[in-house]
């Protein structure tokens, strides 16, 4: 007589059967045929090198994995996403990869204060936040799982210049120059921790606003401290900026810099005014063969993309990428985010060819080593042991 | 029965007829039964259709209108609440529910629901229709707005990185030629009183100033994007507009330049981006503010509109739900009549079938059929007295009439037949009397013999009795006197001992003399104990001498052999016997007085062993064995126990007399004939028999037959019996 419209509730049930089921059976991302990662990295803007080169390793890396039959026999994708280097940006993308897109991991990010926006917000998914192209502290932060660090912590690269500059040319009086965002900070504590080891302190300091050349102010700042020697925290464009209107102006301490620059765009943005620019890396030289690695990478590197010079970024992104496929590897046939990031973490140790990655329980950073390096009258990088030159 | 009734039945018609008269009724009542029913069933159904038809699905559509409402009601919540991603579908459903309601209403209007009230109910859903169709055009113009803010807030976010982008420079540039003298990289520094001049400071203020008023409208913009009261609009956009005359009055002051044409540009953008009134950022927010404000109060007045809508809902339920009720309980009541009224129906057709079998079959044609059955039996058991009579006129009455013929031919002829079987049943009477009296005749010879016997043993025991003294004087006496005669020996010796040293004739003949009437007094003596002996055995003879108690008759028949034996051996030293024993092991203990058993068991044994020995002593049969043979077997309830040897038997002639007092076959001085008649009156008086099975020359064997319970008046009653004479 009277009875309730049965179909809303079959309607209902069917609906949450059907989402648990494939929440079941899913894992984001991976398919039969494919295993997709996303990148949100600056591809427009001062900072458009580092991310593109960062875009070309990566895909070395995983063309070279494809070319040999997939990782379990699914291909690895990669789709990169525009962020200007700006952190709104990197934001929206990083929710639009993993809701969107629904990628499997992250990969080879750029930049501090983007990495800072993007990472709360895969934690909260749960996706893996691989090999940033960063060197902050904070994410060496063994409480963020999902973060997994390739490279060697601008700490380490400032500790690496402070000392060379110290100990090789005993220059005492060092200036610090920064971007005057969580990057540029990162770097200039870096640099201060440094020197405070030493009992020293910056003879002199300068800033300049995130994607501006407006670094004058910051330069007149600097030549008021007169120091022998400062170190430079910064992106390509304003760090070329400033060296060259040093050199402009008669202000010649030696410039040091760290990875992030993005050492080719600097070396060829200085021109002649970069001859005797120190800068560390944090991947070995790449036209040098000291580790077999750096072979494998030039010859993945010309078979994606012909006319491109090997360089460090993109040497990285290729590590970077490398890593990914190896983790993937381990996890075996049937992949998920959870053996994807335990590969890397606890007690794993992974050989790039040459290239020692050592996980340890509370590090997630693959790498310790850096290198030093100065760009030469060629515009070129040339490798050295000791800070001099010539 | 009234007489009216009986002159009825008894002046009564063929069986047939009466069969189809009982049918005929019970058909009769079972139809009217079923008419009843049937017509019965018919109304039931009826008002059950009016309830079915009728209130059913009015209550129905009642309810459903009640739950319509509910879904409707929470409707403008839901739309309020919803995410814009949801909002499609949410519509979707509400105008699902609507349509939903409205074909409900028309439905409950179809059911007859009063006119008034279902009218009433639609001008309430119409209102709540209404309502939420406005607060889901606000709900589009709210998503709308927010759609436009979440705009202009990209667009202020790239202004000012835009803005920065050319402010930090252009103050970067103007410090450093201020300070420096350089304008562009390569060209030679600007002399002192040029860069210093004061012009170039107040353009470095003017940038500075300019920057921070573009600093200050952007905050405040991003301020007013956020800002969720309406009264602090106002505020905001008098300082922004102050910032924006602000910026105009630092631009004009910038002059003619390049930087100016840049910056222009970008700052009017800004101060379009807050002020505009067709658009700005202020307006904007004011108005999303007050589509915010104006959905609470369509949900407040929605929720008004619900309450009501579901009040009056619910109150139609109430009434349909009474209404329904009201027809169920109509329609309950006719049922239970109807049960009541075929229950009553079938009661009384089951009841009058009853009655109808009863009086025509039951009470009338089968009494009288079982009258005549019952005859019919008793007369085929013999039984032949009285008249067949059962009255009417019907088939019964026929075979009663030829019953009471051939009732008469029977008697008739159990007549001749009695006299026949009673002259036989004579004839076996005057056998059986015959056999009776020889049975008897022979018993009577028992009796006498055994009153004989009892006389015997009375007067034996009266003689005995009487006997007994003098053999004891005898006795005594004659003991007494060898006494005498020894001490006078002695007398005499000593009188006659003068002339000592050597014997004198007469003294010789003194002394044999003596020793003579010694030796006579001895013999006297001796015969006494043995008359003694007799007496007393005579005395023994039917007194019981113990108690009664349960034997091993084996180990009772046992002992007394070997004593037997034993004795016969040490009167004779050349007696010889071969014992052979065959008891069964399962013979069990009897009751009896062991020491009488055993007498006779003696006796018995005694007997045999006497047999053989004289068999032995008179044959000289060489290579003679004496045997004897004892032999114990349980027959059921008694037992047997055969003593034979193999002496000389007993002559036919004297088999009879054996079990006779004082008769024996044996010397004067070794038997006394009691032993036998002694053993037979204890076996009789154990409940057994004692027999003899003989061969003469060849073999004697004593048969003993005792019950393992002898009945207590047997032995008791002999006793008493046996035992009395003597004793008196």
């Amino acid at each position: 007589m009277i009875r309730p419209d049965p179909s809303r509730a079959i309607a209902l049930l069917c609906l949450s059967l059907a989402a648990a089921a494939d929440a079941a059976a899913r894992q984001p991302g991976v398919s039969d045929t494919r295993v997709l990662f996303g990148q949100s990295a600056a591809f427009s803007g001062p900072a458009r090198d580092l991310g593109t080169n960062m875009r070309l390793g990566i895909g070395a890396a995983f063309r070279e994995a494809n070319l040999r039959g997939g990782v379990h026999g699914r291909k690895l994708e990669l789709v990169s996403l525009d962020d200007a280097y700006e952190p709104e940006a990197a934001i929206a993308n990083t929710r639009q990869l993993i809701e969107k897109d629904d990628v499997f991991a992250l990969v080879g990010a750029v930049g501090t204060p983007t990495s800072r926006s993007a990472v709360p917000v895969a934690r909260q998914a749960g996706v893996p936040y691989v090999g940033p192209f960063t060197g902050a502290e904070f994410l060496r932060d063994p409480k963020l799982h999902n973060v997994v660090n390739l490279r060697a912590s601008y700490y380490q690269e400032t500790e690496e210049i402070v000392g060379r500059l110290i100990e090789d040319r005993g220059i005492k009086r060092v200036g610090v120059f920064y971007q005057d965002d969580s990057f540029g900070r990162a770097g200039y504590r870096g640099v201060v921790q440094a020197l405070g080891r030493r009992n020293l302190r910056p003879a002199a300091v300068g800033t300049y606003p995130r994607n501006t050349l407006a670094v004058k102010t910051a330069l007149l700042d600097l030549r008021a401290g007169s120091p022998g020697a400062v170190v430079l925290v910064g992106a390509y464009q304003p760090v070329a900026a400033l060296i060259s209107w040093a050199r402009f102006i008669g202000f010649d301490p030696v410039f040091a810099t760290i990875s992030f620059v993005g050492s080719n765009a600097l070396a060829r943005k200085l021109g002649p005014d970069g001859v005797g620019v120190f800068v560390t890396q944090v991947v070995p030289f790449p036209t040098d063969d000291v580790f077999p690695v750096t072979r494998s990478y030039r010859r993945a590197l010309a078979a994606h993309a012909p006319a491109a010079e090997p360089e460090f970024v993109s040497f990285e992104g290729y590590l970077v990428g490398r890593m990914a496929a190896v983790a993937l590897e381990m996890c075996g046939p049937t992949p998920n985010r959870a053996c994807f990031l335990d590969a890397l973490s606890g007690k794993s140790e992974i050989d790039l060819d040459g290239f020692l990655l050592r996980f340890g329980i509370g590090d997630n950073q693959g790498s310790d080593a850096v290198f030093l390096t100065v760009i030469d009258d060629g515009e070129r990088f040339r490798r050295i042991e000791e800070m001099r030159w010539p | 029965m009234n007489p009216l009734l009986r002159r009825v039945l008894d002046g009564r018609s063929r069986i047939s007829t009466q069969l189809y008269l009982g049918l005929g009724c019970a058909v009769a009542l079972t139809v009217t039964a079923s008419l009843v029913g049937w017509v019965w069933f018919n109304r039931v159904a009826e008002v059950q259709s009016r309830v079915n038809e009728g209130s059913v699905p009015a209550l129905a559509a009642a309810f459903a209108v009640a739950q319509q409402s509910g879904a409707l009601v929470a409707a403008a919540p839901l739309l309020a609440a919803a995410a814009p991603a949801d909002l499609e579908r949410i519509t979707a459903r509400i105008a699902e529910d609507r349509r939903a309601f409205e074909t409900q209403l028309n439905n409950l209007a179809r059911q007859g629901i009063e006119e008034g009230r279902s009218r009433r109910l639609s001008a309430r859903g119409a209102a709540l229709l209404g309502n939420i169709e406005a607060v889901e055009e606000s709900v589009v113009r709210r998503f709308e707005l927010a759609e436009l803010r979440e705009r202009k807030r990209a667009e202020l976010s790239e202004l000012r990185s835009r803005i920065t982008g050319l402010m930090a420079p252009a103050i970067d540039d103007q410090l450093f030629y201020v300070m420096t003298g350089y304008r562009e990289l390569g060209e030679a520094p600007a002399p002192r009183e040029r860069h210093l001049a004061p012009r170039e400071f107040a353009r470095y203020r003017n940038l500075a100033d300019l920057q921070g008023h573009a600093a200050t409208a952007s905050q405040l913009l991003a301020f007013a994007l956020n800002v969720a009261d309406a009264s602090l609009l106002e505020p905001l956009r008098e300082r922004l507009e102050a910032s924006a005359r602000g910026i105009r009055g630092w631009l004009a002051a910038l002059g003619p330049s390049p930087l100016r044409d840049t910056l222009s540009d970008p700052f009017s953008q800004l101060i379009r981006l807050g002020l505009d009134p067709e658009g700005g950022v202020i307006e904007l927010r004011a108005a999303e503010l007050e589509v915010e404000e104006e959905q609470r109060r369509l949900l407040v007045r929605n929720r008004g509109l619900g309450l009501d809508l579901v009040a009056r809902a619910e109150g139609l339920v109430e009434t349909a739900r009474r209404e329904a009720r009201e027809a169920t309980d109509a329609a309950e009541r006719t049922i239970f009549t109807g049960r009541n009224l075929l229950l009553t129906l079938s009661v009384v057709s089951v009841v009058g079938a009853v009655l109808v079998a009863w009086l025509l079959v039951g009470r009338v044609l089968l009494r009288r059929l079982a009258l005549l059955s019952d005859r019919m039996r008793r007369m085929a058991g013999g039984d032949l007295e009285g008249e067949v009579n059962v009255a009417g006129n019907d088939e019964v009455a026929e075979m009663a009439a030829a019953l009471e013929v051939f009732r008469s031919h029977a008697l008739e002829v159990q007549r001749l037949n009695l006299v026949e079987k009673l002259a036989d049943e004579l004839r076996g009477k005057n056998d059986q009397l015959e056999e009776a009296l020889t049975d008897l005749r022979a018993a009577q010879d028992q009796i006498v013999m055994r009153q004989k016997l009892a006389a015997l043993g009375e007067l034996t025991a009266g003689v005995a009795h009487e006997i007994r003294n003098p053999l004891n004087f005898i006795k005594n006496f004659s003991e007494s006197s060898v006494e005498l005669l020894e001490e006078l020996q002695e007398e005499v010796q000593t009188l006659l001992g003068e002339g000592e040293g050597e014997e004198s004739e007469g003294r010789a003949l003194v002394r044999e003399i003596g020793s003579d009437l010694v030796e006579n007094l001895r013999t006297i003596r001796q015969h006494g104990v043995r008359a003694d002996g007799i007496v007393h055995s005579m005395l023994a003879m039917g007194r019981s001498s113990g108690e009664r108690q349960k034997v091993d008759v084996n180990r009772l028949l046992d002992e007394h052999a070997r004593l037997a034996y034993h004795s016969a051996r040490a009167t004779d030293p050349d007696f010889r016997l071969s014992l052979e024993q065959d008891f069964d092991p399962e013979l069990g203990e009897m009751e009896a007085i062991p020491e009488d058993l055993g007498r006779v068991f003696l006796n018995l044994v005694s007997n045999a062993c006497y047999a053989t020995d004289e068999k032995r002593r008179a044959g000289g049969s060489q290579g003679y064995n004496p045997v004897l043979k004892l032999r114990s077997r349980r027959r059921g309830g008694r037992i047997e126990i055969r003593v034979r040897d193999n002496g000389n038997g007993i002559p036919a002639e004297v088999l009879d007399k054996i079990f006779n007092p004082f008769f024996t076959t044996k010397p004067t001085d070794q038997g006394t004939g009691l032993g036998l008649a002694l053993s037979s009156d204890i076996v009789r008086r154990h409940g057994g028999a004692i027999r003899v099975e003989t061969e003469p020359g060849e073999f004697t064997e004593m048969v003993v037959e005792l019950p393992l319970v002898p009945p207590a008046d047997v032995v008791g009653g002999e006793s008493a019996d046996g035992g009395n004479a003597p004793g008196a």
